[in-house]
């Protein structure tokens, strides 16, 4: 079996290795040698199991640490010692980069040594690949009794007519055959092989989609974009660079690539199974919007969970939602607030907001706590439940008086207590209007909802889709094609005078697929073999009852 | 009926029906492979192991009519949904996928009855410890409401399933192979003079060129051809090795190599590595602790089970090549599951990966599977070493389910347990 023949990739074949020629002497061969060492390392399966594992460990990590990226109020939870193992853990994951595994440079040196690795690995094969489906050259059985299947047969056809029979049952089955002409000297052979370019071809194109998908993901981080916003009941928002709450631009975005379209959110849905079992299960969760192109057309459309909607290449998703209260808040008949709260849920079944009114003076501030259930007991005091629905919506604030400090980046949602001097604490339902001893008055007028949409661009969405479609592409052919081998010899058995056939076969995978898939073709050459009209020297005999002898190691 | 009512005839189906019917189709089939016996030359099985075969292949068939009435109608309770929303519906779906697929799959298809014993042990332990993860049925959340939630979740169930059942076989070849092995170190070793270990020399031989056995080996000359074809699953009925007083002694060999002790222990470490996430999850420290050894006490007494028959187990080779198969097959599925999860993630959240434990651990999972495929296929981890790739990549799956629903928080906590 000559090199080019072999069925198995490089690295598993030995022989395949090319000597290795020398390169030029001192440093600059030591350089040069260590390289090639490098590259002889990177391309062994035992390194990509290894650079597999540390890839597993890192995932494992950034499983059970919370992921700054993600959840940063947990990690700032784990990095005080509020929550998780404690301080000097956590001191140990922050130095072993546990928080932000993803972006972590060990990670990135990772995945750069697994894609050389995958490289390094692939690039023989592609060679590999390439040489077995250009001269293709399925090998001779020097012996094909030795073979795992093996049914011989007697005929009257002569030899050379069951050779051609059997290169076309075999070609009409989509098998490659070696060339008639390629062994002069030798007694002449039906060599054929099926699944090499399959099994292989598909292992690569599994391989390969993994360039695809880091393609796609690269682009993806560079060109695309999304950002966050929280939308009013009857308010809207407009797509621009400075329209959002929180953005994720990629490092190609151009602002000049909002569509500008404006989105009003006519009227927010929620509702959920009332049933004590189920624990306050949500069972309606839509948004009915108006989206305004900047052209001017007007889209009506509903948004839920699954169902995100699409404006000129940007999605718009209905991600979280929340109660808004409106706070009127007046100092010296003066209103200094007068806008709806985004409230965020707390635990504890209550949700928390502020109000800060910067226009008083000195600065005027509340700190919100709302229950949207809270209905009165026989003597008028609030029950505070759990419950989500607003159906009897209580809500307590806390008076703050003194600097905001708003010149600090904070949350829209706490207020900063620091220097801050502790006023009255008032409860309120919808509708109610409080006035405080210091002159200060505030008013609940109405109550609405909030919802929080993103909106994103990802252009190479298609990109990632073909990716995600050649690894399932390429993986099924890599692990079930079965590669197989069959040989066809027939010769004139000297005792009888008839035409000995045998066929022999040998599957690398799968061998009882192969043993049916066997069977099937010795049955067709015998009926084409059947078909043929017979050789003058046995005429007489009828090719029917031909002896067959199954011979099975 | 009523929801209620439904719920209710749902429950006494799972447990007890469904678990008993499993319980002692499983005895039947133990007790089957134990009692079996093949002539020489013929692969009669005895007469006792035949019936109690065929009984059990009765029972474990009137038990998955018992446990799909028990999938139905709890679909019918919750509204008539998918009957996969919850982990308990999960794990009761993926305990009837095992047994399906040891009936028409692994006896029927390729005549192993003997592993149908073992699958349905699994199947029994998975819905087990679906019992401690009991809810009420109730409707979904909106944002589960989706079609990908019957092309994810079912293909990530499947995928589990398929893995599950893999794990079974690369846990019995672990058992096996070590008995195999040692038989054979002690055999050349020259420890024991009788013939008794000399076939199993072919132990070594896993996925390799077939190993040359003398041609006075006597009855254990069948055990050793099955050994030299690993992939030749479809031959003879129930087998067992010879009979006669090599069998017994033969059987005996392979046991006492291992230690009976060892392997609890070792299998109730191994299994806590895991297990352990019962305890934070449960109510109480000690309804968790009873889950967690429950857990444990059950994963050793299936070790043990796999111990005692170690003999009449089929052969490393054969179980080495059952697990690849098994996982070869599940590991596209596992790939397609993740891959319409990014696509779901991207209709629902927003964003196609957003690294979410749930998210990350499945790719953990997937990378592990991924390493057993490639340790197969590379000297020096084929046989052994990927089988403990494949133990190890399980343990990964475990922790994806049950760790990353009970005790890490994500976006994927869809549990459905009481809190």
């Amino acid at each position: 079996m000559s090199r080019s023949d072999s069925p198995l990739p490089p690295e598993a074949n030995p022989s395949l290795r090319r000597p290795t020629d020398r390169g030029p002497e001192g440093p600059l061969g030591f350089a040069w040698s260590s390289l090639r060492m490098a590259w002889r390392w990177l391309r062994r399966m035992r390194t990509a199991l290894y650079l597999l594992g540390i890839l597993g460990l890192q995932t494992l990590l950034a499983t059970i640490v919370p992921q700054f990226p993600n959840v940063p109020r947990t990690v700032e939870q784990w990095r005080t010692g509020e929550a998780g193992p404690g301080r000097s853990v956590s001191a140990i994951i922050e130095l072993l980069g546990g928080y932000d595994v993803y972006g972590s440079p060990a990670f990135l040196a990772l995945l750069l040594l697994l894609f050389t690795s995958l490289t390094a690995c692939l690039l023989p094969r592609y060679r590999a690949w390439w040489r077995v489906l250009r001269r293709t050259r399925p090998p001779r059985s020097r012996h094909l009794a030795g073979q795992e299947q093996v049914v011989a047969f007697e005929t009257d056809a002569a030899p050379d007519v069951v050779h051609t029979a059997a290169r076309r049952v075999l070609a009409r089955r989509r098998w490659r055959l070696r060339a008639e002409d390629a062994d002069p000297g030798l007694p002449p052979q039906v060599a054929a092989e099926k699944g090499h370019v399959v099994r292989e071809g598909g292992s690569l194109v599994f391989h390969t989609s993994f360039y695809v998908l880091l393609v796609a993901i690269v682009l993806g981080q560079l060109l695309g974009y999304s950002g966050q916003v929280g939308v009013v009941e009857g308010r809207a928002f407009t797509d621009t660079a400075v329209g959002y709450w929180s953005t994720h631009p990629g490092r190609w975005w151009d602002d000049a690539d909002h569509r500008a379209f404006t989105l009003t959110l006519d009227e927010f849905h929620v509702d959920w199974h009332r049933d004590p079992r189920l624990g306050a299960q949500p069972r309606v969760f839509l948004s009915d919007v108006t989206v305004r192109t900047e052209d001017g057309r007007e889209i009506e459309r509903t948004i839920g969970g699954n169902d995100p909607m699409v404006v000129e290449g940007m999605k718009i998703h209905q991600l979280d939602w929340g109660y808004a209260p409106r706070v009127v808040v007046q100092d010296d008949g003066e209103i200094v607030h007068d806008g709806f709260l985004t409230m965020t849920p707390a635990e504890g079944g209550f949700w928390s907001g502020a109000v800060k009114a910067p226009g008083a003076d000195p600065d005027l501030g509340f700190e919100v706590f709302f229950w949207p259930y809270a209905p009165p007991d026989e003597d008028g005091t609030p029950q505070l439940t759990g419950a989500p629905w607003a159906d009897a919506p209580y809500m307590v604030l806390q008076e703050y008086r003194g600097d905001l400090r708003l010149d600090v980046a904070q949350n829209v949602n706490t207020l900063d207590r620091t220097g801050l001097e502790e006023g009255e604490i008032l409860a309120m339902r919808p509708g109610s209007v409080a006035v405080l001893p210091d002159g200060v008055t505030v008013a609940f007028p109405e109550l609405r909802r909030w919802v929080g949409f993103q909106v994103s661009s990802r252009p190479t969405a298609p990109l990632l889709l073909l990716g995600a479609f050649l690894v399932l592409a390429g993986l099924i052919p890599a692990l079930y094609a079965s590669r197989r081998r069959l040989w066809v010899q027939a010769g004139v058995d000297p005792g009888t005078g008839r035409t000995r056939v045998t066929v022999a076969g040998r599957a690398f995978q799968r061998p009882q697929a192969f043993e049916v898939e066997h069977g099937r073709i010795v049955a067709a050459l015998r009926a084409a073999v059947d078909e043929l009209p017979p050789s003058p020297p046995a005429a007489a005999q009828r090719t029917g009852d031909a002896s067959t002898e199954v011979v099975q190691r | 009926m009523t929801e209620m009512q439904l719920a209710e005839l749902s429950r006494v189906l799972f447990f007890p029906v469904t678990m008993l019917l499993y319980l002692v189709a499983m005895g039947l089939y133990l007790y089957a492979l134990a009692f079996t016996k093949v002539d020489r030359g013929a692969d009669e099985p005895a007469i006792a192991g035949t019936r109690a075969l065929r009984l059990a292949t009765v029972v474990a068939g009137i038990g998955l009519v018992t446990h799909l009435g028990h999938i139905v109608t709890r679909s019918l309770a919750a509204g008539g949904r998918v009957p996969w929303g919850t982990m308990f519906e999960y794990s009761s779906v993926s305990g009837f996928l095992v047994v399906l697929a040891g009936l028409l799959i692994f006896q029927w298809r390729m005549r192993r009855p003997e592993v149908v014993g073992f699958l349905l042990l699994g199947s029994l332990l998975t819905m087990g410890a679906a019992l401690l993860l009991y809810a009420e049925p109730g409707p979904l959340q909106p944002i589960l409401n989706s079609h990908w939630l019957k092309i994810h979740v079912f293909s990530i169930m499947v995928a589990a399933t398929v893995f599950t059942v893999g794990f079974i076989f690369n846990g019995l070849h672990l058992i096996r192979d070590t008995a195999e092995q040692r038989v054979a170190e002690a055999r050349t070793a020259g420890l024991t003079g009788s013939t008794v270990g000399a076939a199993y020399s072919g132990g070594a031989g896993v996925g390799g060129a077939p190993v040359v056995v003398e041609e006075d080996e006597g009855p254990l000359g069948t055990e050793a051809d099955r050994a030299d074809a690993p992939a030749d699953l479809a031959d003879g009925g129930v087998r067992g090795p010879a009979d006669g007083d090599d069998d017994v002694a033969y059987g005996a060999a392979l046991r006492a190599t291992i230690s009976p002790w060892r392997l609890a222990i070792g299998t109730f470490l191994g299994a806590a590595t895991i297990s352990w996430v019962f305890i934070p999850a449960s109510e109480t420290v000690a309804t968790g602790l009873r889950s967690f050894l429950a857990i444990n006490l059950a994963l050793v007494a299936a070790a043990l089970l796999g111990w005692w028959f170690v003999a009449k187990l089929p052969s490393a080779a054969t179980l080495d090549s059952l697990a690849y198969r098994t996982i070869a097959f599940g590991f596209p599925i596992w790939t397609f599951a993740v891959l319409t999860g990014a696509i779901w993630a991207e209709q629902s959240w927003g964003r196609y990966w957003g690294w979410d434990p749930k998210e990350t651990s499945a790719f953990l999972t997937w990378v592990a599977y991924a390493g057993y495929l490639h340790a197969r296929a590379t000297r020096g981890f084929r046989g052994r070493g990927a089988a403990w790739l494949g133990i190890g990549a399980f343990a990964v799956l475990m922790f994806t389910y049950y760790a990353v629903n009970l005790v890490v928080t994500g976006l994927h906590s869809y549990g459905g347990l009481p809190s």
